[in-house]
């Protein structure tokens, strides 16, 4: 952990002098690539930081793409760190490789960096290198465009910066089998979090087994889901126009106060996401609002000895369920403009109907071209041996994008914000008081000091 | 035998007892986990039913283990000998010469023991980056070919060596690097063979300077531990038997040379 700590202070007074240069500043159009200019790029993703169907999926997609153009060549690597998750090193890893002065070309990164790798990493803005036209076309696609809440996600002050890639939404994930054994209706899931409460309370009374679980509540959960918890519940965790925290207000803080009443009355068990995880894998927990990345370790804890089902997630009564997302966009960091425009290749590829296809088939990810999955050509028999997409597809429809904080602090904020939530749902401290004290502190790390 | 000296001996007998299950059993659970079916990582059950060597299989199917083995083999012996090497050559300048500012001089060597690996990664990066040495395991090795722990321990150790010894070579016409391989380096064998045990252990389980050198694969045996662990949740059962396996060259170090490493760990005094 301290060495942890040490490393982000090392790259954060590091990265201090990679940004500077005002990020709205046009950048100049790339030409096309002649058909014999041989260009070497490199791709960092923390897709390759994973063994088994994630490595290979993306390696089979490379080589095809290098098949496909073998003028250029792309060598794809992980992030550099020693994270137990892959996806949390990748900002670090690309500073320190900014600072030595060869950053990777295309970068996959999560959407809570938008920010800091717009206006600090100076990413490159997609509309100037090669046209808004281009940038649209790549939208629409040949034949299914992408899912009209995720096509701006990368965006920033009406540019494109970052193409959608891969991602997720929040699903109550539940145990058919505890819910039979609790007399509850295996095939009708809790639509609000009251219903929770009373399906948790029947599982635990019934099998002595765990309730629900609501991994969006702590620290290591990031903020993404928590997002989504206080939308759904009409609140903010930051003003829209991103100058003021708002996650002490009203409903953040009835929010977190409903979850920490599950705690309190004995139906959500006190453990860490890992613990969690394993927990409902093993078919001691009835339900768990979990990302639906996490859907292939469920399937295979649950195959033989219990069976998973899968819903929306709940809403606040009398309230819409408002899902966020989490997930990745790719990025260009590449400043020669050969290999800017290899890059987009490259992100026109990885985007394209053709490795949707692919990677939902091999790895379950979330098509995000979702027409595909009514296309007999694409991902229709997949879609219908596959009983849990059709709920995270629905979601889309009224997902609102999973914001960032800004400055050079941001994940101390996000951190911060985390820790207080924790503290409150799991370690007894009072909402209301957790929240503002936390907000009070962390409000002094926006861009302009304390607002 | 008096009641008290019994019972002492008892409670001693139980403390110990208990000592020795905490610290074998997450070794224990390492491997019971390793066999167990795939379908069964998450269970709690003291003792895997049904066996499975599933695990080991999805372990060799997802990464090259054995060669991910032995380049670590590799890592762990050259820089545990550089560190050695250098730390002998230090220790002996430090221990048997006197020359001017030779007090200043080692405490500034051994103060770079202080200095945290966090201050010196991003300048070492950058020099491997412009020397072309990233993505290789001459990267990896390079920066940790010297050691002030070496240094140090080495030096405290030669601090004791019988001076006649030395002045007695001497006299015999021997020259420095002869009285060094001939009379100093049979005395202290069983420090040096300590203190290599413990490097090479040290560099075998080294995990964040490969992890920022070798962004390009799984090279080494500890990166290929975390590729079963990411965004879409924790493979515990190749993870288990990859690092079950990665535990067997050190458990077989030490079974080998078991009486040799505590009688050194003993004369020499380290810790």
């Amino acid at each position: 952990m301290k060495r942890t700590l040490c490393v982000a202070a090392t790259l954060v007074v590091a990265g201090c002098g990679i940004g500077g240069t005002d990020p709205a500043a046009p950048v100049d159009r790339v030409p096309e690539l002649a058909s014999d200019q041989q260009v070497s790029i490199v791709l960092e993703s923390y897709n390759f930081g994973q063994a088994g169907p994630w490595t290979d999926t993306f390696t089979e997609l490379i080589d095809a793409f290098e098949q496909a153009h073998p003028n250029i060549d792309v060598t794809a690597q992980k992030p550099q760190g020693n994270s137990a998750n892959p996806a949390t090193d990748t900002i670090s890893s690309l500073q320190s490789q900014l600072t030595a002065g060869h950053a990777p070309d295309v970068v996959q990164l999560g959407f809570s960096d938008l920010d800091f790798a717009i206006n600090e990493l100076n990413a490159a803005p997609l509309d100037d290198l090669v046209g808004t036209d281009a940038v649209r076309a790549n939208f629409d696609g040949d034949t299914h465009p992408y899912a009209d809440s995720a096509r701006t996600l990368g965006d920033w002050n009406g540019k494109t910066y970052g193409v959608p890639f891969v991602f997720s939404t929040p699903m109550l994930y539940y145990n058919k089998t505890l819910f039979a054994e609790a007399g509850l209706d295996q095939e009708r899931a809790p639509s609000t979090w009251d219903e929770v409460a009373t399906a948790a309370k029947a599982v635990t009374d019934a099998t002595g087994k765990g309730g629900a679980y609501v991994d969006c509540l702590t620290k290591a959960a990031k903020d993404w889901c928590f997002q989504a918890l206080v939308r759904s519940n009409g609140g903010r965790v930051i003003s829209e126009d991103r100058t003021r925290l708002t996650f002490a207000e009203q409903p953040a803080v009835d929010a977190v106060t409903t979850m920490k009443g599950l705690v309190t009355d004995g139906l959500m068990p006190n453990l860490t996401q890992t613990q969690a995880v394993e927990a409902f894998s093993r078919g001691d927990l009835g339900m768990i609002l979990e990302s639906s990345a996490i859907q292939g370790t469920f399937l295979k804890g649950a195959t033989g000895k219990w069976d998973l089902g899968a819903a929306a997630m709940p809403s606040f009564t009398g309230r819409e369920a408002v899902p966020t997302n989490s997930g990745a966009a790719l990025f260009v960091f590449a400043s020669d403009p050969a290999k800017q425009r290899a890059a987009w290749e490259l992100i026109t590829f990885l985007t394209s109907e053709r490795a949707y296809t692919t990677i939902a088939e091999k790895i379950g990810y979330l098509p995000l071209r979702t027409g595909l999955v009514d296309d007999p050509d694409g991902l229709k028999s997949w879609a219908e041996e596959n009983p849990y997409l059709r709920p995270n597809l629905a979601q889309l429809d009224r997902m609102e994008p999973w914001v960032s904080m800004p400055g050079t602090s941001y994940l101390q904020i996000r951190d911060g914000m985390m820790e207080a939530v924790e503290n409150a749902v799991f370690h007894g401290a009072d909402p209301a008081e957790s929240l503002r004290a936390k907000q009070d502190e962390v409000s002094d790390l926006l861009p302009d000091g304390d607002r | 035998m008096t009641t008290d000296t019994r019972l002492r001996r008892i409670t001693g007998h139980v403390v110990l007892t208990v000592l020795s299950i905490a610290c074998a059993f997450p070794i224990y659970w390492l491997y019971a986990t390793s066999l167990r079916a795939p379908g069964d990582v998450h269970s709690l059950t003291i003792l895997p039913w049904p066996l499975s060597t599933a695990n080991y299989a999805a372990a060799f199917a997802n990464n090259d283990v054995a060669r991910m083995l032995a380049n670590t083999a590799i890592v762990a012996l050259l820089s545990a000998a550089g560190q050695l090497l250098v730390g002998l050559l230090a220790a002996y300048a430090f221990a048997a010469w006197t020359f001017p500012l030779r007090r200043t001089l080692y405490l500034m060597f051994v103060g770079t023991w202080l200095v945290p690996f966090q201050a010196t990664m991003l300048p070492n990066y950058v020099l491997l980056a412009r020397l072309g040495l990233l993505e290789t395991l001459a990267g990896v090795i390079i920066p940790n070919l010297c050691s002030a722990l070496g240094v140090l321990l080495l030096r405290e150790h030669l601090a004791g060596f019988p001076k006649e010894l030395l002045d007695a070579a001497r006299m015999d016409g021997r020259s420095s690097w002869n009285i060094l391989w001939t009379v100093v380096v049979p005395v202290i064998r069983p420090a040096l063979a300590a203190l290599g045990i413990l490097l090479v252990i040290t560099a075998w389980n080294e995990y964040f300077w490969p992890a920022m050198v070798l962004q390009r694969g799984n090279a080494v045996v500890q990166l290929g531990l975390r590729s079963f662990m990411g965004t879409e949740g924790n493979d515990w059962g190749p993870l288990m038997a990859t690092a079950g396996l990665a535990c067997l060259p050190v458990f077989v170090l030490y079974l080998v040379l078991q009486r040799h490493i505590v009688q050194a760990f003993v004369r020499s005094g380290l810790k």
